[in-house]
Formats: structure tokens, sequence, C-alpha cells
């Protein structure tokens, strides 16, 4: 066995040395360090300027991107939310009602692949009269102005960025608008093209986007930025505008003029999944979260509890009160109604809901007689969207 | 299309009942339904007022 002693190797061809060996046996790599297999160090790592981008929790900002959360059930006809959580489908115009859904990704498909099982899907209805001016089904998702604020995003400087990427599948080929616009201060919007779409074929489409010294995000709960997948605008709606960067927000130019293959082909379908919007210039792989993960932010939205009570009066008739806590704290005071009635109602004249705070809400029940009174099974939702 | 509510106990705020659907709304700024209310009031329109 032999063995090679020096102080350094450099290359036949360079003028300064790769490797440098001391007598502690320290070894310096003097540039950069590629190793095709693994890397195991037994000591500590100190690793300057680090960037985990693919592997950094939390950094995908959409809620419930996966599509795994539909709380509200899987299926509807009705617009705004009605399925897959934080996902809203703004229709106007329209001769018969899209419908929504919650649906499976095909095992063989381009999101399955990627772990991402889940799709919110638009199914179009018979628009019989044609594409008109005002007519509109887009999907929007709304974040939260502190939470972009505070997301780590510079975004009043044009040299840092988010970037946007999601999978999406349509039944028709066309080229599809989409915006991002920004709620506070002067509105400001961000318009973008999916590029010519393949018909039924899942394509991954990645914007990055810049800041801009225009945008203005509070410090609040209230809406601060949306992300919009336009299916179809009006001409009331869309005219010249530029793509990819940012100006004024105007109502009637939201967008591009649109395609309107899409919208006047009935049952045309679209769906869309793996939405991921994050801080930095590059699309890392879909951040999976768990099921419960992602429903307990789903809640901040939207939620649903069962609620049960029994009292008793002496009196020919009294009152009783039950405060529901939520699972998690609301954005605001949420919108109450019922999803089911009680079921095994005895002896009450009403059960009415109210008093919503951030923390709960109280059934407000009235015994009619004395005696016991009593309901099983109320089932409330609390709707706190943007 | 609204209708106010009163107070039924003594640490309730003031909701308004949307009539379409029959959910309750409350008297928070930031919700978007009660967002929507003021809009409509701000139209002119003025809620049922409550029993």
């Amino acid at each position: 066995m032999s063995k090679l002693k020096t102080n350094t190797i450099q290359h036949t061809g360079g003028s300064a040395d790769n490797i440098t060996l001391d007598n502690s046996q320290n070894v310096t790599a003097e540039g950069n360090l590629t190793v095709d297999g693994n890397l195991t160090v037994s000591g500590t790592s100190t690793i300057s300027g680090y960037n985990p981008t693919s592997s950094r929790n939390n950094r995908n900002l959409i809620i419930n991107g996966a599509c795994n959360v539909a709380q509200r059930g899987t299926s509807s006809t009705s617009s705004n939310y009605a399925t897959v959580d934080r996902f809203k489908l703004n229709t106007t115009g329209t001769d018969e009602a899209p419908t929504q859904a919650q649906v499976d990704v095909g095992s063989s498909d381009l999101p399955f692949t990627k772990g991402l099982t889940k799709a919110y899907k638009i199914t179009n209805g018979n628009q019989t009269s044609g594409a008109g001016s005002g007519d509109r089904i887009v999907i929007q998702h709304r974040l939260e102005a502190q939470d972009i604020r505070n997301s780590g995003w510079n975004y009043t400087s044009t040299s840092s960025y988010v970037t946007l990427s999601f999978y999406v599948k349509s039944s028709v080929a066309q080229n599809f608008f989409g915006k991002v616009k920004t709620s506070d201060g002067t509105s400001q919007n961000y318009p973008f093209e999916t590029g010519s779409l393949s018909a039924d074929t899942w394509t991954k489409i990645t914007k990055t986007i810049s800041g801009n010294s225009n945008l203005q995000f509070d410090h609040n709960n209230g809406q601060g930025l949306e992300i919009e997948f336009t299916i179809f605008r009006g001409t009331d709606e869309t005219g010249s505008v530029t793509l990819n960067q940012w100006a004024a927000f105007s109502g009637s130019t939201h967008t591009p003029d649109n395609t309107s293959t899409w919208y006047t082909t009935n049952d045309a379908t679209l769906e869309i999944t793996g939405v991921q919007l994050e801080v930095g210039s590059v699309a890392t792989d879909f951040e999976h979260k768990s099921y419960g993960d992602e429903l307990a932010r789903c809640q901040r939205y939207y939620e649903r509890n069962t609620c049960t009570w029994a009292g008793y009066t002496a009196a020919s008739q009294g009152n009783g009160s039950l405060r529901v806590y939520y699972n998690t704290t609301k954005r605001a005071a949420a919108t109450l109604s019922v999803v089911t009635a009680a079921t095994s109602v005895q002896n009450l004249t009403s059960q009415n809901l109210g008093d919503a705070k951030v923390d709960g809400f109280v059934v407000d029940t009235r015994i009619g007689s004395s005696g016991y009174g009593r309901f099983y099974d109320l089932l409330a939702a609390s709707d706190a969207e943007l | 299309m609204y209708k106010l509510r009163d107070s039924t106990f003594q640490n309730y705020q003031k909701e308004v009942i949307r009539k379409s659907d029959g959910v309750v709304i409350p008297f928070d700024g930031e919700n978007t339904d009660y967002q929507e209310y003021l809009k409509w009031v701000d139209e002119g329109n003025t809620a049922e007022a409550a029993d």
C-alpha cells in the first residue's frame, strides 16, 4: 500500500489549488464540491447560505391547495363556497349553473404521481345564449392581508418574489387567464395566462411574481390577496391590460379579452389541484399536509358543529342556552346557519342560533311549558370566509 | 331581504337575518355577509324591524 503525502492538490490546467490539506486531518475543498452519492456527516454541520427551499414547512400560503377538504359537500350547482374548502366559484350571467365538485384524480394522471389525488372540478352548464359581455365563471382563492404581510415576501421590492404553481386540466384546448389582486391601499392587479392547454391533459403552470412599490398588505384579517383562475369573463370585465406585471386594478379590465370556447361548450370541464403560493422565485414540490392539519386551517373560515341540549323548567315556560366553542378560532364573527335540524325535539318552541364570536356561538332555546326540554344533533355551520 | 333581530339575552349582540336563506349575520365589520348588508343599506334599503 502506498501513501500520497502532499499539502495541496491542483488541476493540471488550473492555477490555484483545488484541495488543501493541513497537519490536523482537515481537508478544504477550495471550489464547489459535488457529491454524486450520499454524504454522511458524523460531526456537526455548519452550512452558511443554506437555502432549504423544498423542505421549509408552511411555505404554501394557499389553504387546502390539494383539495382534500370539502366540509360542505362534494358536489353542488351553487356558486360561492360550496364544495372544496377555501375555493370560491364566482359566477354571474349563466343560462345554466355550472357544477362544482371535489373529484378523484386518475391514478395515472400527473398530479396523482405527485401525491395529489383530489381536484376541484367545474363542469359547465349549457350557456344557450352564448358568451354574454356580463357573463362570468371564475375560481377564486382569498388570503388574509396579515398572512401575506408576514409571509417573508418583501412585497414592495421588485427583486423579491412569490411563485404561484398549480396543475390544471381542461376538456377544451384553450388558453386561460388568471390574476392576482391586492385589496389594501390602491388595489393592484397582476394578470397572467396559462398558455395554450391541450384538451384533457394535466399541465403544471408556474408563475413567478415580483414585488412592487405600490403593493400594500395591512396587518389585519381582511382580504389581502385574491388569486383567480379565470374560466371566462365577458368583455364588460376584460380588455387592454398587460400580462405579467402589476398595475392599478380596474373592474373593467381584470384580464385581456377571454376566449369563449370553454364557456360555449356544453358540459366542458376544468379541474385544478396542487395550488401553491410560496415566497421565492422557484416553484418547489407541492407541500403536502395531513388531512387534520389542513382541516384546522380551513376551519378558521368554516366549521360545522353538532349541538345537543337538555334543560328543565318548573314554570309554564323557560329559556335555555348552549354555548358551542369552536375547534378553531374564526377569522371573524361567523354567519350562522342550520345545516340539519335537530332530532328528538321535545317541549321546545324555538332554537335560535346567535351571539357569534370568534370562539363560538349560542343556541338559544325556549321551553314551551313546565318540564324537560331537549334537542339532539342540530348541525350548525359557521361561515367566516373572505 | 333582511330583518333585524334584537337581543334575546343580556349579552347578545345585534344581529341581522338574511331572509332568503335564514342565516344569522353578526354585526362584525370583518364578516363579509355583514359587509354586503351594509352595502345594501348604503344603497338606500332598510331592513325589517325586529319583532
